[in-house]
């Protein structure tokens, strides 16, 4: 029996190895030399793709920043624009033409020379008719774009269909904008996202699906050498979890802190915990063509009725900043003066009356139970610190909580009167919100104008500042629309949330961008 | 027998046609549309409509179910909605890990399930019983998700002396023959002279292997007492005494040896059901295998790769199971298959 059942086990062993197939040797990491300095940054989840067009989430993005290079990129800590793989630039009279004169000497790391037939492959690839429906991002990124002209090896040219400010903003997103190397994206085809081949400061080294992404020095950089020689993205799931690695050496930097995490992180004197605001916002968006909300009234009511900053304070406990408006406080355009509708219940409840409510106005509110990265303690807090408030202003609030998935559903579909939900900026300019989320061609079709919003003087003052290449004009401008839209309250403005990392003292150069991905060029470890 | 093995093995296939349906209808009807999980923040109704078409999600069920089946007899499950990876590639590069663990999770729960079992079942009625009982209760009643939690708290944060998530250290470099990281550290120290990949792949398996197995090892605790229990009462074994064999030869040679065809059947379920529960446990600690996979494509409503995980489970289920039936011929004299 004995043998009978030894046999019958080496068998199973067979299967389960034919089954599995012992694929080819893989390493998982290259024979380190004496002193070889490795950052390890734990994050929540792995990314989907490493190429650039085939993306839409942070996690992607944030590993395609440091693999990659854009034609303009972000300064540090701000969302202006300097030189990259471009190192100038101008427009045309007319705002419809961008020429780029493009840095010389630059390769791919495969030995492709980076020039502007490259650019004009990388841009192509998203315009139609050749981009495929999963792209994410072409249409945003690219779509004002008619066609690119490679003007000589060193010279590119952009035609636009209108002019388009915010054009230039969008060529330094870590999302579609990334130039990759046209060789490898022929040669791979849908795998490049597996293979990913760029101009930046690391070259791809290897991943391990759901485990971690391995990156190596680009020893040739065209910006100096990196200070390190190995970069690697963990994957650890569970957010005490990651805090806990970061405690115990186990890894150098860690980001999606959990708010019950910060104390115990900020205490630790062998690290540094750092904030930054984040390019968010978290709002209550009204249905302003619907009974109640067409009456501006009721809007200005419940604006009033509802202590925002205590509301901020005791939810966020600190890691969010107190809306005034659309726009987090990082972007150009955001104007520290502005004044949404005081707190002001006595007030609250004489509108109610003259609108026709007498304590008997009640709506939906239509809610999120899990956190999301402009609202860390989740939708249903929110609306149950909502409901609160309204309900001393004789409001009644019945809240519905659906699952994420389920609940953006809803809330395009127009479930309720009103909804919890929050956006987070593409590109770093005003456009990409007041545009994007409030001007009524954005209203329908699946579009981002959930609220129904329409005022055309609003939307004159947008589309005058999209079409403008002067700052100052454009700043003039949506300074203007956002005071028209505080007095009509289309959203009740509650917070945008802080970005949070901790790493070790020992890291320096790691600085979580506006953006909320990281550029680790100039990541250096003190080695003990 | 031969014949009985051969109408076995074809009544798999209906078997597993009715899991792919219920799995594909469960995901059809039920899910959230996956293209807006794809395109993100911008999706409007027109892109959503030309992925879906791109995707094949406008065919009809029957359509998309009839492709979903072609595809499979052929080996062919389709790509990932968002890795576009083949799906076949995403679940085999995967799978050595969840075998490995798995069967070190088996591995420990029956070598501490039967040892418990046996002390049970010689001390009955003891206090020693009745704790080896009350422990094998709470075994089987303990959520994963908890256990795994509480582990890592105890074992890794205050205590540090596991490691709380993966399968190695990003520090440790190690070459990949097989993917079975623990055959693997094993070649690597005989190559190398280093050994210290093996000790923290053993390190790694620990926690999630004992976590996985809690329950199991309650399962074949009960079964080991219960199935011993009612050899010990056989005339044998009171021939065996009689005969004035020493009492740890009675309890290990004739009764145990007799006892153990429920216990092998036990383990050999247990087996399918551990590849069920190592979606939890995957998830708690980082466990890069199908299980983690599993959860990823739920949570991304990723349908091809859902279909591919759940079929690959079932079939590993029902070939467990039959394995287990046939073990059963061969150590059983008793049972004869016509």
């Amino acid at each position: 029996m004995r043998r009978r059942l030894a046999g019958v086990l080496a068998s199973l062993f067979l299967v389960s190895t034919l089954l599995t197939g012992c694929g080819g040797t893989t390493t998982t990491g290259s024979g380190q030399a004496a002193g070889a300095k490795t950052v390890i940054l734990a994050r929540g989840a792995d990314s989907i793709s490493l190429d650039p067009v085939m993306i839409e989430d942070g996690e992607s993005a944030k590993v395609v920043a440091n693999i990659f290079d854009t034609l303009v990129r972000y300064k540090e800590g701000s969302t202006e624009v300097e030189p990259s793989l471009a190192t100038e630039w101008s427009t045309s009279a007319d705002g419809k033409e961008w020429t780029f004169k493009l840095r010389k000497g630059v390769k791919f790391h495969d030995g492709t020379p980076f020039n502007a037939e490259a650019v004009k492959f990388n841009v192509e690839r998203q315009l139609p008719p050749n981009p495929t429906a999963d792209m994410p991002y072409a249409d945003f990124t690219l779509g004002m774009v008619d066609k690119v002209v490679a003007v000589d090896e060193n010279t590119v040219k952009f035609v636009l269909k209108n002019p388009y400010a915010p054009f230039l903003l969008n060529l330094a997103m870590s999302l579609s904008a990334p130039m990759g190397s046209p060789t490898a994206i022929k040669k791979f085809g849908k795998d490049f996202g597996s293979n990913p081949v760029g101009t930046g400061p690391f070259v791809f080294a290897g991943w391990e699906k759901d485990s971690k992404i391995t990156l190596t020095a680009n020893k040739d950089y065209w910006d100096g050498k990196p200070k390190i020689d190995k970069l690697v993205f963990e994957v650890v799931k569970e957010n005490s979890v990651r805090a806990n690695k970061l405690l115990a050496g186990e890894v150098d930097i860690i980001d999606g802190i959990d708010p019950n995490d910060v104390e115990k992180l900020k205490a630790d004197t062998k690290l540094n915990f750092s904030t930054s605001p984040g390019m968010n916002i978290n709002y209550m968006g009204l249905r302003t063509d619907r009974k109640p909300f067409n009456d501006p009234k009721v809007r200005e009511a419940i604006s009033m009725a509802i202590n925002r900053e205590e509301m901020v304070k005791s939810l966020y406990k600190g890691n969010a900043a107190l809306a005034n408006g659309p726009l987090p406080s990082i972007l150009f355009g955001y104007d520290k003066d502005l004044q949404p509708y005081p707190f002001d219940q006595a007030k609250a409840k004489q509108l109610l009356k003259e609108a026709g409510y007498d304590n008997n106005l009640s709506f939906e509110l239509i809610s999120y139970p899990n956190p999301r990265p402009y609202n860390s303690v989740g939708g249903d807090s929110l609306a149950t610190a909502i409901q609160g408030y309204l309900k001393q202003v004789g409001v009644t609030v019945k809240i519905t909580s659906a699952a994420w998935k389920e609940h953006k559903e809803n809330v395009k579909n127009g479930k309720a009167e009103a909804y919890l939900y929050g956006w987070t900026g593409d590109n770093g300019d005003p456009d990409n919100f007041l545009y994007a989320l409030l001007h009524s061609s954005q209203i329908g079709n699946g579009r981002l104008n959930d609220a129904k919003y329409n005022n055309p003087q609003y939307d004159e003052l947008l589309m005058k500042a999209q079409q403008s290449s002067d700052k100052n004009e454009r700043i003039k401008d949506y300074t203007a629309a956002q005071e028209i839209l505080v007095k009509d309250a289309p959203w009740v403005f509650i917070s945008s949330s802080m970005d949070m990392a901790a790493a070790s003292k020992s890291i320096t150069g790691f600085k979580i961008h506006p953006t909320g991905v990281y550029f680790l060029k100039s990541l250096d470890k003190a080695t003990k | 027998m031969l014949r009985y093995i051969i109408r076995r093995i074809f009544l798999l296939f209906p078997v597993l046609f009715g899991v792919s349906l219920l799995v594909f209808l469960v995901l059809h009807v039920f899910t959230v549309d996956p293209t807006s999980v794809i395109l993100g923040q911008h999706a409007t109704a027109e892109k959503q409509e030309a992925l879906r078409q791109e995707l094949g999600l406008n065919d009809p069920l029957y359509v998309q179910f009839g492709h979903f089946i072609g595809g499979a007899v052929t080996g062919d499950l389709g790509r990932s909605l968002f890795t576009k990876e083949p799906v076949t590639k995403e679940i085999t590069s995967r799978f050595p890990a969840t075998i490995e663990l798995t069967v070190v999770a088996l591995l420990l729960a029956s070598i501490m399930g039967i040892s418990v079992g046996i002390i049970s079942a010689v001390k009955q009625y003891s206090a020693l019983d009745y704790m080896s009982m009350l422990g094998a209760l709470l075994g089987v009643s303990m959520p994963i998700f908890w256990l795994g939690l509480l582990f890592i708290d105890i074992f890794a944060v205050r205590l540090g002396w596991l490691p709380t998530s993966n399968r190695l250290s990003s520090s440790v470099d190690m070459v990949v023959y097989t993917k079975f990281f623990l055959i693997d550290s094993v070649i690597h120290g005989f190559k190398t002279g280093d050994w210290g990949a093996l000790g923290d792949t053993v390190r790694h398996i620990i926690m999630p292997a004992v976590v996985l197995g809690a329950s199991s090892t309650a399962v074949i605790a009960r079964m080991t007492r219960s199935s011993m229990l009612e050899v010990i009462r056989q005339d044998y074994v009171r021939t065996a005494r009689a005969k004035g064999l020493s009492e740890r030869a009675v309890i290990l040679k004739h009764t145990l040896k007799n006892a153990m065809i429920p216990i092998i059947t036990v383990i050999g379920l247990q087996f399918g059901s551990l590849l069920g529960g190592a979606v939890l446990t995957e998830t708690i600690f980082s466990w890069p295998g199908v299980g983690s996979l599993t959860f990823m494509a739920i949570d991304h409503s990723d349908f091809p790769l859902v279909q591919g995980t759940v079929l690959l489970s079932a079939a590993v289920y029902v070939v467990v199971n039959l394995v287990v039936d046939l073990l059963y011929a061969f150590i059983d004299p008793r049972i004869h298959y016509a």
